[in-house]
């Protein structure tokens, strides 16, 4: 990797592993790069610990979503996705368990997936991606055994509330849709831009992160960032977040945004913005919490640069991985 | 015992008292005073000056001794009393941590009942925008009353009109009744006159 590569890298994707030492991260010339937490963590780590104990290409095309499950890490490129065995990538081999690619219809162009979910009580993927279209793949058969379309454009982001079974996805489009596990209609279609209160016209009406709390979802993208109520369907309150936020979570009794700006910003639900914090990257385009392990619960944060912050209290950044 | 060799007696002898100008020598002073006062024969206020002095040399050591004897205990008095110290210290430690370990478990509490607090205010806040209840069922009462008010009146111009037909359609046909008489009468009138003026020609 010579010096102009790693300036033009992005990190797209992030995946903490089951037992939560590792993190396995997605850039954007189809790499994936397994970091060891447990030895960035420990007093006694050198600028070595801080690089790549493994990096092996994924895919030809960006790896734009990363996730695991307890023993297989999913990664999608290039209209593919793969999956890799933990146990196997720790002991340095890289070759995937399976490669399965969705029935697109017949064109010039693969689409890509920008979002991938797994659903772990029904043992699910969910796939969404270029050709406006959510696929389903059962894990235990191995076969698609979906496609919830409704869509008009591409579908950026996919999340899921799982005490009622429903999927949300939104896209290009600007809708964010509700499908239910029975139907394979969209149950609900909200037109966010429709909506007075956080409609920014004049940057579009794209939905580019969703998050759920079961009763309460984030979304966000062209619109401002924005909690809505999901049983009355309606916005409760905008935080006034500059720019568009790729990616949003619940954490605790906080909403945590990252968009592009170098801030990762700590929002309350009633809309103000508690902190806002700088990274090292000009603009973040992913970030996970590391909820599997207790000691080494971290915050981590990739972006347009070849820089994972990492983040052991909330309010500062420690240090930085780098590819 | 007998596993004590002549190096380490040695070795603590010189620890103690290396130069030899306190104790130890007071000692061998003693006992090289003692056997002087043995061997010379010389007066009895001499001999006695000199048991004299010697004694004093005696009451010297012990005192130097139960000085000794006190310092250690004093020392292991200060022992036990820093063991105490320092299993105090240990517990309270123990005890900081469970009250740390407490505290993160109320401000995870705190912060759910936060979180709480502030889902319902979102929602209060989208509530408070949409009309009172009694009014909007104030509302519709009114709303209600017009409607049946109008749709009596309705039924009320129906009926009206219903009748109305009637009495139309009852005049009509018996105007229609009068014309077909009179034109029957006119007819028969007619037939009556052609009958009669063919009768008087012949």
């Amino acid at each position: 990797m010579g010096p102009v590569e790693l300036l033009h890298m992005s990190v797209y994707s992030q995946s903490f592993s089951p037992c939560g030492r590792f993190l396995a991260a997605g850039n954007g010339y189809g790499e994936i790069g397994l970091f060891s937490l447990s030895a960035a963590l420990s007093p006694d780590s050198s600028p070595l610990s801080y690089r790549p104990v493994l990096t092996f290409t994924a895919h030809a095309g960006p790896v734009f979503c990363l996730s695991s499950s307890d023993l297989h890490l999913f990664s999608c490129g290039n209209g593919e996705v793969s999956a890799w065995s933990w146990s196997h990538l720790l002991k340095k081999n890289v070759k995937p368990v399976w490669t399965k690619r969705p029935d697109y219809k017949p064109g010039l162009q693969i689409p890509e997936i920008n979002a991938l979910m797994l659903r772990s009580r029904e043992n699910v993927l969910v796939l969404g991606g270029g050709d406006n279209n959510l696929h389903l793949l059962d894990l235990e058969t191995g076969a698609f055994t979906g496609v919830l379309a409704g869509h008009q454009d591409y579908i950026h982001c996919v999340c899921e509330r799982e005490r009622e079974g429903q999927i949300l996805s939104g896209s290009e489009d600007g809708t964010v849709r509700i499908w239910d596990d029975r139907k394979s209609q969209s149950a609900h279609c909200i037109e966010v831009h429709k909506y007075e209160m956080c409609a920014r016209p004049q940057l579009g009406r794209w939905i580019s992160c969703l998050a759920t709390d079961n009763d309460w979802m984030l979304c966000g993208g062209g619109p401002s960032l924005a909690l809505w109520h999901l049983r009355s369907l309606s916005p409760t309150s905008v935080f006034p977040v500059n720019g568009c936020t790729r990616h949003a979570a619940f954490y605790q009794d906080m909403v945590l945004a990252v968009g592009d700006s170098p801030l990762v910003s700590h929002c309350m639900l009633g809309g103000d913005v508690k902190a806002q914090i700088p990274t090292s990257s000009p603009s973040l385009n992913c970030f996970q919490i590391n909820d599997r392990s207790s000691e080494h619960r971290v915050l981590t944060v990739g972006g347009s640069s070849d820089h994972i912050d990492v983040f052991t209290n909330l309010s500062y950044r420690a240090f930085s991985l780098s590819f | 015992m007998g596993a004590v060799t002549d190096d380490e007696v040695i070795r603590k002898r010189l620890l103690i008292d290396g130069d030899g100008a306190g104790d130890d020598r007071r000692i061998n002073v003693l006992l090289k005073g003692f056997v002087k006062w043995c061997n010379t024969p010389s007066s009895p206020e001499e001999g006695f000056t000199h048991y004299q002095r010697m004694l004093g040399t005696l009451a010297q050591c012990e005192f130097s001794m139960g000085k000794t004897l006190m310092v250690y205990d004093m020392n292991l008095r200060e022992m036990e009393n820093y063991e105490t110290i320092y299993t105090n210290i240990e517990q309270n430690i123990t005890s900081a941590h469970e009250k740390i370990a407490e505290c993160k478990k109320e401000i995870q509490r705190a912060k759910r009942i936060r979180k709480n607090r502030q889902e319902y205010d979102a929602l209060a806040k989208v509530i408070q925008q949409h009309p009172d209840r009694h009014e909007t069922l104030k509302q519709l009462e009114a709303l209600d009353k017009e409607l049946q008010h109008l749709s009596h009146i309705k039924e009320n111009v129906d009926a009206k009109l219903e009748l109305r037909k009637k009495q139309f359609h009852v005049l009509l046909s018996t105007i229609q009744e009068l014309q077909q008489t009179l034109e029957d009468d006119e007819k028969s009138d007619d037939d009556n006159d052609q009958g009669s003026p063919g009768t008087s020609g012949e």
